[in-house]
């Protein structure tokens, strides 16, 4: 007989962020009037489903795997499991309890993990030590960069198996079929784990699900060209949590598709969802996770618009699911090394700077605010010669604001919306 | 006897040098890299010197500040600041592979600034491979690939043949050259070491800064004066110097001075770079590219922990170790978490360990020097 208490109790920190991801969703309901923010309202409601039935499968005793947020969660469903995503518990708890996660991130820098290193992965650090997560394997690619390198070893200190697919450098043919190979031999290495087969039938139903919702990102994505952006700054970062949280999942579509219903509305009524447009902003890398009321205050306060960040314009090719196995994964390859952050990094930093150019024309981009992440390394090198770029070619300019996108101690938002701030008064 | 004053080991304190000069008098050329997974040996056959790129005694970082955020690795940006103050303008040729996440970067920072920078007209061609971050049968397939492309990328930029001949002979200098070195470290774990861990630096340094059959000819004059030293007999605590790069003296002095001596290390300047050699016989390139991709890994590679430990255990038990120093240049995420790993390794078996973080450039040196003293005596 299984203890199901215990068996949930592998995944208390799901069950925090279902606890207040629920409460924001009520909350939500019972304050804002029907017309706004709609992204927090249909997103939580999607979220708290997966989140839900993540906790019962938790409590029928299937294995809790956990995975980077760099390895698209709709892979895992062709096994009985728990996918729990280590980045988004750290950065979801981040921007929903009042206090943040700072107290996880202080027991795993107590514990020697350098301060420097990314924060999305000391939250779950933590709470595996504090054995508030019990995984019976993690799977992550070798990249994006080399905190991920760096930081995911520490699992397999504390014995959990750590199953590692080997990400090429380059966007070639042959990194495809090797990277295509390399996910096939995880999942089989995952699957002596924790004692299952694979069944690639049941995974191609996801990745399906992922390919429909693909085509709607890209639909909302060239919305996003009007004048004004019909799509609301947070829209942007409750995707960049449904992509790594809800891939492969009905969920994931139904957001997507309710969101996009209203984002046409807007756009033929010509409505730009925070009042006037005064200030088109791209951000090329990423939000500002501990602070998520940001998106709210730019666009009421400052008329700034997000048109997307880097969670939102890397728009990958639909899977063929319908080949053979081969072409399968080497699609799945092809996805995984386009991913946001796994493309940049598995590439020359040229295309990131041909792709900003050419979205700040046809977007038609008033500046760019780059957040320079103390974990990115491997952007460390990337923000002058952007801001050079687009100066030279664009004629826009580019803010760096130097922080850690998910502890508020490192730069406070009182500091970051100083910088913006005065910022938006050049531009205006 | 001492090497304080050694003509050779002094070519450790510049970066250009005497020896690379001839060699481009003889209208050979010089490759600059930034990491040792790189394959020396295909590059010296191809009559290319590796050079390794350091900015030994290049204290400024205000020019490579302006293109790296202030999160990245102080070693990168400092020896970019020299890339852009003209301080490479030496070389034929840039290697680069995925090592880290900053000095990977340099391969377009140094084409779109340093290599085409006003006033700068030679042309200089730049090379890259990946390497896996795993060590495994399907990830050597893809490197030694990797290495045979890049074979035939060398051969068509300078307009030469590699042969099978020529990559042989580098293996036997190569190999020889690691003997050397492995010899001089016999010589430093005695129990009366004959060369301090400052001296073992310096001539890593030179190492990778000299045609390998000159370094092969002073290495075995080195030996000769060093076995006929009498050795180090003041009593002092013996330490294992393991983490990120160091090319300069002031960090290893500054430990010395302090009153221990550093009888071993775990660095890519130092035992992570000479302890096995590519085998003879069958496919030369192959046997390169298994050396280079099997020898013991740096924390780049993510499978790889527990080998190192492993070395790390047996190392401090053969060289008699007091305790360890395990040290990072802030940012370096991957030395960072390894030697988290490793403080913890280490202090369940009761080994005394030291983790400190540093700048590439000497900063901060009192407080470094009070975390080391406590340390030392600490230990018993």
């Amino acid at each position: 007989m299984i203890d199901k208490t215990k068996m949930e109790d592998r995944v208390i920190p799901y069950k925090m962020l279902l606890e207040t991801i629920a409460t924001t969703c009520e909350l939500t309901e019972r304050i804002l009037p029907e017309q706004e923010i709609p992204s927090i309202k249909i997103g939580t409601k999607c979220f708290e489903s997966v989140l839900s039935e993540a906790i019962e499968k938790a409590r029928e005793g299937l294995p809790i795997v956990g995975y980077s947020f760099a390895f698209p969660p709709e892979y895992l469903y062709c096994f009985d499991c728990v996918p729990v995503c280590i980045e988004a518990v750290s950065y979801f708890l981040a921007a929903l309890l009042p206090e943040g996660v700072e107290k996880y991130y202080d027991i795993i820098n107590n514990w020697g993990h350098p301060y420097h290193t990314c924060s999305s992965q000391k939250g779950v650090m933590a709470m595996t030590l504090d054995d508030l997560f019990k995984f019976d394997a993690i799977i992550c690619p070798t990249g994006p960069c080399d905190n991920s390198a760096a930081s995911y070893p520490f699992f397999k200190y504390k014995d959990i198996p750590l199953i590692l697919s080997d990400i090429p450098f380059l966007h070639e043919e042959k990194s495809y079929e090797y990277y295509g190979k390399q996910l096939k031999l995880t999942l089989y290495e995952l699957g002596k784990v924790i004692d299952q087969e694979p069944d690639f039938n049941r995974m191609k139903k996801h990745i399906e699900i992922e390919n429909q919702v693909q085509k709607i990102q890209l639909e909302i994505f060239e919305l996003k060209k009007a004048i004004p952006c019909p799509v609301e700054n947070l829209f942007n970062a409750f995707s960049a949590g449904a992509t790594i949280l809800m891939a492969g999942r009905p969920e994931n579509y139904t957001f997507y598709t309710e969101m996009l219903e209203i984002i046409k509305k807007r756009y033929k009524r010509g409505e730009h969802s925070g009042g006037e447009e005064k200030i088109r902003s791209i951000w090329p890398y990423m939000l500002i996770f501990f602070d998520f009321a940001i998106c709210e205050w730019l666009e009421r306060e400052i008329g700034m618009s997000i048109l997307f960040d880097i969670f939102n314009y890397n728009l990958t090719e639909p899977i063929n699911t319908k080949s053979g196995l081969d072409t399968l994964f080497k699609g799945m390859a092809k996805r995984t090394m386009d991913f946001p952050m796994m493309k940049q990094s598995t590439q020359f930093f040229d295309p990131f700077i041909d792709d900003c150019v050419k979205f700040a024309k046809d977007f038609s981009a008033d500046c760019f605010i780059y957040t320079s992440h103390i974990g990115c390394k491997q952007f460390g090198s990337v923000p002058q010669i952007l801001r050079e770029a687009l100066k030279d070619e664009v004629g826009i300019p580019m803010l760096i604001i130097e922080l850690d996108v998910g502890d508020q101690r490192m730069t406070s938002i009182k500091m970051i919306k100083n910088k913006i701030k005065m910022f938006a008064n050049t531009l205006l | 006897m001492s090497l304080q004053n050694d003509p050779f080991l002094n070519i450790s304190n510049s970066i250009n040098n005497e020896y690379i000069k001839e060699w481009q008098a003889s209208k050979k050329r010089v490759i600059g890299y930034y990491c040792t997974y790189i394959p020396e040996e295909l590059l010296y056959a191809a009559n290319l010197l590796p050079f390794r790129i350091r900015a030994t005694g290049h204290e400024k970082t205000e020019l490579g500040d302006i293109l790296m955020v202030r999160f990245t690795c102080s070693f990168v940006r400092a020896s970019l600041d020299l890339a852009l103050r003209g301080g490479f303008d030496f070389l034929d040729g840039f290697l680069i592979c995925n090592s880290c996440d900053h000095s990977r970067r340099m391969f377009e920072i140094f084409n779109m600034k340093v290599f085409n920078r006003e006033g700068f007209k030679k042309k200089v061609p730049r090379f890259y491979f990946s390497v896996p971050h795993i060590i495994t049968e399907e990830g050597f397939n893809w490197y030694w690939q990797e290495i045979i492309e890049l074979k035939e990328e060398l051969e068509m930029a300078y307009n030469i043949d590699i042969t099978d001949s020529n990559l042989e002979n580098s293996i036997k200098v190569h190999n020889e050259n690691r003997r050397l070195l492995r010899e001089i470290h016999r010589l430093r774990v005695l129990e009366k070491p004959k060369l301090s861990g400052a001296e073992a630096l310096r001539i890593s340094v030179v190492n990778s800064s000299v045609p390998k059959d000159i370094t092969n000819q002073e290495l075995h004059r080195i030996i000769y004066k060093l076995k006929e030293s009498e050795g180090i007999k003041d009593l002092r605590k013996r330490i294992m110097f393991v983490g990120s790069i160091i090319d300069d003296l002031k960090f290893v002095n500054l430990i010395e001075n302090s009153g221990a001596l550093i009888v071993s290390d775990f660095l890519c300047f130092g035992t992570r770079n000479f302890l096995d050699d590519v085998q003879i016989g069958g496919n030369p390139l192959e046997q390169i590219s298994k050396r280079v991709y099997h020898r013991i890994s740096c924390p780049r590679m993510m499978d790889d922990h527990e080998r190192r430990l492993k070395f790390l255990k047996n190392e401090i038990k053969t060289a008699k170790i007091d305790g360890v120093i395990l040290q990072r240049i802030n940012n370096c995420d991957l030395h960072g978490c390894d030697n988290m790993l490793f403080e913890h390794e280490l202090k369940e078996l009761e080994i005394p360990v030291l983790n400190i973080d540093r700048e590439y450039v000497q900063a901060d040196t009192t407080r470094l020097r009070t975390r080391i003293e406590a340390f030392l005596e600490m230990i018993k």
